[in-house]
């Protein structure tokens, strides 16, 4: 009789739609499961929401069920006042390599949600599982006290339903964050190329249309939201400026002016004045960042470089842009003069980018000068000069120094320098690193290593070097999205970016390491970085760092990749270990000194 | 009638329009071939990067990259010179310097580019491709060629001739009949 009660319990749970909580670190794929990179974390035995304010707490729900059919989803309750849920549906993405189905897009879910698995758009003929991503907002006038998130899974299965505690914390997240996490793309083109049916419908004149001056500003929104930056390169590497990048000119020599702002300031003036944010729950602010069109091409015409008319077109021009900011009030944004280009590319003699030969130097010194030169000492307008350095860094920042003041360095070879990056960051310049993002077939805690490095190393941020390249097929054949963190949405009839897993991994990380950081006013600081260094993987802040290697005292041109990569084979071999639960460690870490602080 | 009959107008113009592109850059190019001084030319990429650039590594696959460098003075010479053509024209256009390559017949490479980032023919970070034929029969023949191989674009190749004499690159004048201004910026 027992046995036959038993069975027919398991008969019926066999057959029950389920609806299941999983933590933000542990993605599942169609068939329900982890995949393969997040396997070696175990689920937590008991999943407990701890959350700062002013700030976002994210989990999993995964949605089963046994046979094809229909099915909702909806929030079993209104949320409790000061606290707002987003839920996005987890796309599945076919990867090139290797082959097998991983989460990464995630398509905005309006409550209740009605589909049916396998969902139809997604289409993998055996799905028997549909995860979503459940963001909530927590904002910084909720509360503290613990508040249930509740979802209802229905189908003709039966019903399931999951409650998830968030317990908020007295704690507030602070509005600046300690590392600038920035995403990088150069130029406009491939906006076209994510939205054809939005220049269809702008026709010939789509790149000036108000609707691409809000795609544009959708993806500044975008990563802001997610606290990080956006920044669009305007030009090419034999000078071609895009022209919502730059003023329009006219004249030539001492009459070199500017014709013409209006493109200029339809794309810069909400992100400069901040309105292009006023709708977002971080709340209206200036971009921190962004790239000056200014190259060996700009404003001044190469025709004239070594001449008096190329001085005077440069400072002309640029003269014009300080007066021209200053009188808008566009004070609170860096503007980056900035060189990208590289002779490889045929368009200059000198790279800009990553210089390896030492005479290329001389440029910089140049246009410091020219700068100087155009840009009263006492302006408002935040000038500064930037360089991406690798090769010959160490010897860069000691002959640039108070010419160049934002590095922005590759990190590999950074991690050779501590003592560079101290004295750097000493005499008040600006240091990032820059790499890749982490590909969705690696463990999820991976995209929040350089968020974290760039903390440990006392430096300013981290870019992204290119962030909007998702390949020519990514929803079902996709390189693996090691080249982008948003996504188009137009498949989805959203004319703008959406987010994906990786992306919301990092703002969680980025937002914990604001709280983190936060908490130098009660605990040493080196205290808190062995502490989160150790949760992380176990390691200690001096592992992050590299053995000046003795290739650094020859000259840069003798390097060989395997010398280079030799150099840096500690560090990377430590951070190929990296476990998908690792950040979910330290955010443990930070909640538990969070409600210390009550 | 008159339907007709301005339809033909409007075609005639339209075949007109390639015609005055393809004039004024003809003219660029005969103006080209006079001023370049192939000698300089000759000095813009130096040796050494002349010697990496069919080198491979499998472990560094930038290996011809990281090491191509140029003879600043010779280039900005050039260039300039490149510059002050692509002006005798009344459109938007750049005057590109290619170079054949010592040793490899079959091969060519672009050596300066210019602002409106404009060529028919260069494929984008391409080091070196592929021997281009209408190029190879201007190094070979000493004269110009007009090329409209890629649907609105039109290219006037002309040669460049050392003091011996000798034709040692190609001018290319080119121009985009609808500049798309986005496109290169990459």
């Amino acid at each position: 009789m027992k046995l036959s009660i038993l069975l027919a319990s398991a008969l019926l749970c066999a057959q029950a739609a389920q609806l299941e909580v999983w933590p933000a670190h542990l993605c599942t794929g169609p068939d329900g499961a982890v995949v393969a990179a997040d396997r070696a974390a175990a689920k937590p035995a008991s999943l407990a929401y701890p959350a700062a304010r002013a700030g976002y707490v994210s989990f999993q729900v995964v949605a089963t069920l046994r046979a094809p059919g229909e099915y909702s989803l909806e929030l079993a309750a209104a949320p409790a006042s000061g606290l707002q849920v987003d839920v996005f549906r987890e796309w599945y993405h076919r990867l090139n390599r290797p082959q097998a189905y991983y989460p990464d897009a995630l398509v905005p879910a309006a409550m209740p949600y009605h589909s049916r698995l396998p969902e139809p758009d997604n289409r993998i003929a055996d799905q028997k599982s549909q995860a979503f991503w459940i963001d909530v907002w927590i904002s910084r006038e909720a509360r503290p006290g613990e508040y249930p998130v509740s979802l209802r899974l229905k189908s003709a299965e039966g019903d399931s339903e999951v409650s998830v505690p968030i317990r908020v914390l007295a704690a507030v997240i602070p509005d600046r964050d300690v590392v600038t996490i920035d995403h990088n793309t150069y130029g406009s083109s491939w906006i076209g190329g994510l939205y054809p049916r939005e220049q269809e419908r702008q026709g010939g004149d789509f790149y000036r249309s108000d609707a691409f001056f809000r795609l544009i500003h959708a993806y500044h929104r975008i990563f802001y939201e997610h606290r990080g930056a956006f920044h669009q390169l305007g030009y090419g590497h034999a000078g071609q400026v895009g022209p919502e990048f730059a003023p329009a000119l006219e004249g030539s020599g001492r009459n070199k002016r500017i014709a013409s702002w209006e493109l200029f300031d339809r794309h810069y003036g909400p992100l400069f004045d901040g309105t292009a944010f006023a709708a977002t729950r971080r709340g209206p602010s200036p971009i921190p960042y962004a790239y000056l069109p200014i190259n060996p091409e700009w404003p001044a015409s190469y025709l004239w470089w070594g001449e008096p008319g190329y001085e005077a077109e440069f400072v002309n021009v640029v003269s014009e842009m300080e007066r021209h900011f200053r009188e808008k009030g566009w004070t609170a944004t860096r503007m980056e003069m900035f060189f990208n280009h590289k002779k490889r590319y045929m368009g200059f003699p000198w790279d800009g980018d990553e210089v390896r030969f030492p005479e290329d130097n001389r440029y910089f010194l140049e246009y410091g000068r020219l700068l100087r030169k155009a840009v009263p000492p006492d302006s408002p307008v935040r000038f500064v000069f930037r360089a991406d350095v690798s090769w010959t860094m160490e010897h860069q920042t000691k002959d640039l120094a108070g010419v160049v003041n934002l590095w922005c360095a590759g990190g590999g070879i950074l991690s050779w320098y501590p003592e560079m990056a101290r004295t750097v960051k000493r005499r008040g310049d600006t240091v990032w690193f820059y790499g890749a993002p982490p590909g969705m077939s690696q463990v999820s805690a991976k995209i929040a290593e350089s968020p974290l490095r760039a903390w440990l190393w006392g430096i300013d941020g981290y870019v992204h070097w290119q962030t909007v390249e998702a390949g020519p097929d990514p929803w079902f054949a996709s390189d693996g999205g090691g080249l982008t963190l948003v996504y188009s949405g137009e498949r989805f009839g959203i004319e703008g970016p959406i987010p994906c897993i990786r992306l919301k991994i990092q703002r969680d990380a980025v937002q914990d390491l604001a709280l983190l950081d936060s908490f130098k006013s009660r605990r040493p600081l080196a205290d808190l970085r062995s502490e989160a260094a150790r949760r992380f993987n176990g390691s200690r802040p001096e592992d992050w760092w590299s053995q000046r290697p003795a290739i650094a005292d020859r000259p840069a041109m003798e390097w060989t990749e395997a010398e280079m990569s030799q150099a840096s084979a500690p560090l990377q071999q430590m951070l190929r270990k990296t476990a998908p639960d690792a950040w979910s460690n330290v955010h443990a870490f930070i909640m538990q000194l969070a409600e210390e602080a009550k | 009638m008159k339907p007709v009959l301005l339809l033909l107008l409007a075609a005639a113009g339209a075949f007109a329009q390639p015609d005055h592109f393809a004039r004024e850059l003809d003219e660029a190019a005969r103006v080209a071939s006079v001023m370049l001084d192939g000698d300089l030319c000759r000095q813009v990429v130096t040796p050494r990067a002349l010697e990496y650039l069919f080198r491979s590594d499998p472990r560094d696959r930038y290996l011809a990259g990281d090491n191509y460098e140029v003879n600043h003075e010779a280039f900005n010479s050039v260039k300039k010179t490149l510059i002050r053509i692509s002006r005798l024209v009344s459109f938007p256009a750049d005057a590109n310097l290619w170079m054949p390559i010592a040793g490899h017949p079959d091969k060519i490479r672009v050596v300066i580019r210019n602002a409106h980032e404009m060529s028919q023919f260069w494929p984008w970070g391409a080091l070196y491709q592929d021997m281009i034929p209408e190029m190879k029969t201007v190094l070979e023949t000493g004269r110009r060629l007009t090329v409209t191989r890629k649907p609105g674009w039109i290219s006037v190749l002309a040669p460049v001739s050392d003091s011996l004499g000798d034709v040692v690159a190609v001018v290319e004048v080119a121009t985009q009949q609808k500049p798309d201004t986005h496109e290169n910026v990459k």
